[in-house]
């Protein structure tokens, strides 16, 4: 029975693991669950995952949720995945659990708050407040700046220094394209200064493409409409008043 | 080189570490790094840990912080510890993991939220903030009513059905018991609900003493000077009668 991966390509970890499945070959069934429709709180999902979220996995009879724990999975239990996704080495083991739980309440946690009150602003119609706009950047903001200055300080091209991508690497660089979705001058203020993060998340682009890409699809589409959305605004009359918070904080 | 680990036994994370390490009879050095007097933001600390938290551990000359991190790593790194901490078995240690991650964005922000914004607020050098403690115990809820309905579902002691702890029962655990600074009548109004996570705590806590209560004897010291104080009717700060009025008043 072929392992099921049920999940949203909106979603950040669930472009996780689908990158991770296809880079190694893994043979796998993807289950959409679109969770703008709410269809992650459905009671056949709650089978699935109790706790509604995205992404989980069947494995014949095997379920499990949580995209980290799902990558270690993955990693172990199918042939043919590299040493460098998940060493067997127990140090370099260790520093990448280290990153992904570092990760949780960190850059994930920034990231995420940060775009979901710009999108609720977007959408609202209502720009964010410089004061509540600030408040929720500053742990993104801090976040990419540990990025830059200890979890890419070593000569590596990846995290921790690697020489070839981690599932550390998928799972950070997953959560940070989820910016694409900001306003562009908003998301080169966040990420500009940060050239190690930009080198870093083009070369994971890289090595995992043209599968990256492709997975990135969906993001890229929701990115292409709000842009077209943000210029339509601007053009109508006092529509510039969006723009305007944001870019008052440049 | 002795393993050393750096704690402050006031860190739900750190009393995690501790009490693994003197149940599997592991040789370390505890560094107590006081967080009240800002040890861990000293630049000798950064050295340690650049992120500036703890635990931290330095084995060798192998550095390590995330707690679940350094619970992992001593588990496959030293010889006799049982394997019902972090089974081999990769079904089962898979489960541990997702207990682990939900952990990060679940359990644990609800009891720091609580304390941090009410009992220890002036050591944090924050103010009162009986509103967001209130959020906290609403998200502190919904996880204990997840510990209660998914992970002890099973008919075990333990979590995921297991009879035996592992490092998950210990890291939540520990989590917990952070509440044990809240006014009883507050932590009991919070945890009475949830008749199977005061069981599991009581297993974890028969199954790992008797360090589990020599590791919280800072923490249950911290209790008692706050109840003798409320007896005293001092309005200390720490959070007397006016805030019992408002974080009952949320109910």
């Amino acid at each position: 029975m072929k392992l099921k991966v049920y999940a949203d390509r909106m979603s950040q970890p669930s472009r996780a693991v689908i990158i991770f499945c296809k880079v190694n070959g893994i043979d796998y069934e993807e289950i959409k669950v679109l969770i703008s429709k709410g269809q992650h709180l459905t009671s056949e999902f709650a089978e699935i995952n109790p706790m509604k979220r995205l992404p989980a996995i069947v494995d014949g009879g095997f379920k499990l949720f949580e995209s980290h724990a799902i990558l270690i999975y993955l990693a172990c239990v199918f042939p043919g995945v590299a040493d460098h996704w998940y060493p067997a080495d127990v140090a370099k083991r260790s520093r990448i659990h280290s990153v992904l739980d570092w990760h949780h309440s960190n850059l994930r946690r920034g990231a995420d708050t940060y775009v979901s009150n710009a999108t609720i602003a977007h959408v609202a119609g209502r720009p964010l407040t410089p004061q509540a706009a600030a408040e929720t950047e500053t742990l993104l903001l801090s976040s990419l700046s540990k990025l830059e200055s200890f979890w890419l300080k070593d000569d590596g091209c990846f995290l921790l220094g690697g020489n070839q991508p981690s599932i550390a690497d998928l799972s950070l660089v997953c959560e940070i394209m989820e910016l694409e979705v900001l306003d562009e001058k908003d998301r080169a203020r966040l990420l500009g200064p940060h050239k190690k993060v930009l080198q870093w998340i083009e070369s994971t682009r890289n090595a995992t493409n043209p599968h990256f890409d492709e997975v990135h699809q969906v993001l890229m589409k929701v990115k292409e409409r709000l842009q077209y959305q943000r210029l339509k605004a601007a053009k109508s009359e006092g529509g510039s008043d969006m723009k305007k918070p944001l870019l008052s904080r440049m | 080189m002795k393993l050393k680990v750096y704690a402050d036994r006031m860190s739900q994370p750190a009393r995690a570490v501790i009490l693994f390490l003197k149940l599997n009879g592991i040789n370390y050095e505890e560094v107590r790094v006081d967080i009240a007097k800002h040890q861990h933001l000293t630049p000798e600390y950064a050295e340690i840990n650049p992120m500036k938290q703890l635990p931290a551990i330095v084995d060798g000359r192998f550095k390590l912080f995330e707690s679940h991190a350094i619970l992992i790593y001593l588990a496959c790194s030293f010889p006799g510890v049982a394997d019902h901490w972090y089974p081999a078995d990769v079904f089962k240690r898979s489960k541990i993991h997702s207990v682990l991650d939900w952990h990060h964005s679940n359990l644990r922000p609800g009891p720091v939220t609580i304390v941090r914004n009410t009992v220890l607020a002036p050591a944090l050098g924050r103010p009162f903030n009986p509103e967001a403690a209130a959020e906290g115990e609403k998200f502190l809820s919904a996880s204990l009513s997840k510990i209660e309905s998914i992970w002890l579902k099973d008919n075990g002691r333990f979590l995921l059905g297991g009879n035996q702890p592992s490092i998950a029962d210990l890291s939540l655990v520990c989590d917990i018991m952070q509440l044990e600074l809240l006014d009883e009548s507050d932590r009991d109004r919070l945890l009475d609900p949830y008749k199977k996570v005061q069981q599991w705590i009581e297993n974890t806590r028969n199954a790992t003493n008797p360090h589990f209560d020599e590791v919280h004897k800072i923490l249950m010291k911290a209790k008692e000077k706050r109840h003798n104080q409320r007896l005293n009717g001092a309005n200390n700060g720490w959070g007397g009668p006016e805030m019992k009025k408002t974080l009952l008043s949320k109910i």
